[in-house]
């Protein structure tokens, strides 16, 4: 049995985020509540009065705006999932999605609601970064975009003030002759490791490359020192450098020993998921005429 | 506290509730309406012991808040079921042997109607994909595979014949 | 989990042994300490440990207990306590040793850290990065401490 609490059911923004600044520690925002209600289930966290944001109108939704991708953070995950949209022009976006958790979790849990809980052992987080994608971010009277990245602030952490909300998630396509990947591994409920990339080709050599590594560290985060060890290079004489650049990687995750294996493990994991999510993308490039 | 009064369509059948905001689909379900089917197990979302669907939608019960329901349609093991005639899907089940304890099974086959609801005839990666988090610990799986890709070929008006 | 840390202080033996007992100022080191009581001086203390990460907030109050002491090298600490609101139980063995340095003195903390329950299960990644980050800070207070005085 849950402790009790008080439901507010907000129809705008400023609304919400009013509430918000009203009671302060004492509410939190609720979408899903895949993540919350497990916690407040568990006795870890209670919030005496939760602030239901799935009556805002306007917060759940994907649109394509000239090639841009608008996610509501609203949104499920399984409506991205099965989104034609978004399984035609970020395919690797709707795999990730597929693949989150379990269907009940992907029909019931937002976009919003996964990356401002910040639990570290989670995917969209991580591949969205290689897409550079942004948060816009908004309270009563003023609104801001940042990078994703800057979204996450440790673990559970997010850079949110206690009155703002994370309306919608914004990713730029990426540009031609690229393609993106995401490869997990975990043999517990969430996933121990998560490797996105990125990759452009120009003329038989690697324009741009990024990579993302997630779960391993308190937050998902770009990899750029890995990246430039690929940036350059003729793609087929990748093999080296995707070795180093995994290892780069895989120090740089900074991995603790804990119940999903050792730092040596998830490290070597790094290397060997990078490599993995790398061929698949440059799979996917050659496969498709257009890109 | 300001309870919530709602309307809620559970297999079929109307009803009108006043629920606190903290109460679970699982307590709804169990407690005020007395729909022991929908089993709870784990309790944190991750082994679909508790599948209902909600706007044919598969949810943990235990895990959605019952309000959640209002105007909605809920739908229980014990939906399916016309009288003595079983559904396609528990049919399958019972000819295929796709269950010992039994615990699982009003999850799996929750799930199951929602697969075949939305992917007529699933392939069996497809199938294996969607039933991921229904967790059986007595079967093995292998005859609730076939239970529901036989299921699925009943469904869709194909002769039905034994496992692939 | 296991966590080591060793710090070189600029200061005497004596001075680093003595600031151990130093209760109200040693307690001052360890991040979210408070409310530390003498039960029995030199053998047992009390104390409350608080500490959040993210919306997640911990309160142990914990039973510190002086295990065996070799002056002035050598002090083994068992602290145990559980959370009033989570279900968790902490346990936390201490061996800090105390040997003379080339610039100053060497102070070495070895903590065993085990914390069981739910909060053991759910937060065991958490608590990994956690207690890694008190001993490396309780390490570069107390060093902090001995060098600001001399």
């Amino acid at each position: 049995m849950l402790r009790p609490f008080e439901l507010s059911e907000p129809t705008s923004v400023a609304e919400a985020s009013e509430l918000l600044a009203r009671h302060g520690d004492a509410a939190r925002i609720y979408a899903g509540g895949t993540e919350l209600i497990l916690v407040m289930k568990e006795g870890l966290v209670h919030y005496e009065h939760l602030v239901n944001v799935k009556t805002i109108p306007g917060l759940a939704g994907v649109r394509l705006d000239a090639g841009t991708l608008r996610l509501g953070a609203a949104t499920s995950h399984r409506a991205r999932e099965r989104d034609p949209l978004v399984r035609q022009h970020f395919p690797a976006v709707a795999r990730m999605e597929a693949d989150v958790a379990n269907v009940r979790v992907r029909e019931v849990g937002t976009l919003g609601g996964n990356l401002c809980f910040a639990e570290p052992h989670a995917d969209p987080g991580t591949l969205l970064q290689v897409f550079d994608a942004t948060a816009r971010i908004e309270k009563k009277g003023s609104a801001r975009t940042i990078p994703l990245e800057g979204l996450f602030v440790g673990p559970f952490e997010t850079c949110l003030e206690g009155d703002e909300l994370l309306t919608e998630i914004v990713v730029p396509p990426l540009p031609s002759r690229s393609a993106a990947a995401y490869l997990k591994f975990g043999f517990l409920e969430r996933p121990s490791v998560g490797v996105a990339v990125a990759v452009t080709l120009d003329d038989g050599h690697v324009a741009d490359a990024r990579i993302a590594v997630g779960c391993v560290g308190p937050v998902p985060r770009r990899m750029r020192e890995a990246e430039a060890e690929l940036r350059g290079k003729p793609r087929t004489e990748t093999g080296a450098a995707l070795a180093t650049a995994g290892r780069i990687a895989g120090r740089a995750a900074d991995a603790i020993t804990d119940l999903h294996g050792s730092a040596e493990y998830k490290e070597h994991l790094v290397g060997v998921l990078l490599r993995r999510a790398w061929d698949q993308a440059l799979a996917a490039i050659d496969g498709s005429p257009r890109r | 506290m300001k309870e919530i009064a709602m309307t809620v369509i559970v297999n079929g059948d109307k009803h009108d509730l006043t629920v606190p905001p903290h109460e679970t689909l699982i307590e709804c379900l169990r407690d005020r309406l007395g729909l022991l089917g929908v089993k709870k197990s784990c309790d944190v979302q991750v082994c679909g012991t508790c599948t209902v669907l909600l706007d044919d939608r598969p949810v943990s019960a235990c895990t959605v808040l019952a309000f959640e329901a209002r105007g909605r349609s809920v739908r229980t093991i014990e939906g399916l079921a016309r009288g003595d005639d079983l559904h396609p899907v528990q049919e399958a089940f019972v000819e295929h042997g796709a269950l010992q304890c039994g615990f699982c099974t009003p999850g799996m086959i929750m799930a199951t109607v929602a697969l075949i609801n939305e992917n007529p005839r699933p392939t069996a990666d497809e199938v294996k994909h969607y039933m991921r988090g229904n967790i059986c610990r007595c079967t093995g799986y292998k005859r609730i595979l076939e239970a529901i890709l036989d299921a699925s070929r009943r469904m869709s008006g194909a002769s039905a014949g034994n496992g692939r | 989990m296991k966590v080591e840390r060793e710090v070189t202080i600029a200061a005497p033996r004596e001075t680093v042994w003595d600031f151990l007992w130093d209760v109200p100022r040693l307690a001052g080191c360890i991040p979210g300490a408070r409310d530390v009581r003498t039960i029995e001086e030199r053998k047992t203390y009390t104390a409350v440990v608080a500490d959040k990460v993210g919306p997640f907030k911990v309160q142990f109050p914990l039973t510190i207990e002086v295990v065996d002491v070799q002056a002035p090298e050598r002090l083994r600490v068992r602290a145990n306590g559980r959370d009033t609101a989570v279900d968790g139980l902490v346990k936390v063995d201490l061996d800090v040793t105390v040997t003379p340095a080339e610039t100053g003195t060497a102070l070495k903390v070895a903590a065993d850290i085990s914390v069981l329950g739910k909060l053991g299960t759910l937060g065991h990644s958490v608590i990994v990065r956690k207690g890694t980050d008190i001993v490396d800070r309780f390490a570069q207070a107390v060093r902090a401490q001995l060098e600001a005085k001399a």
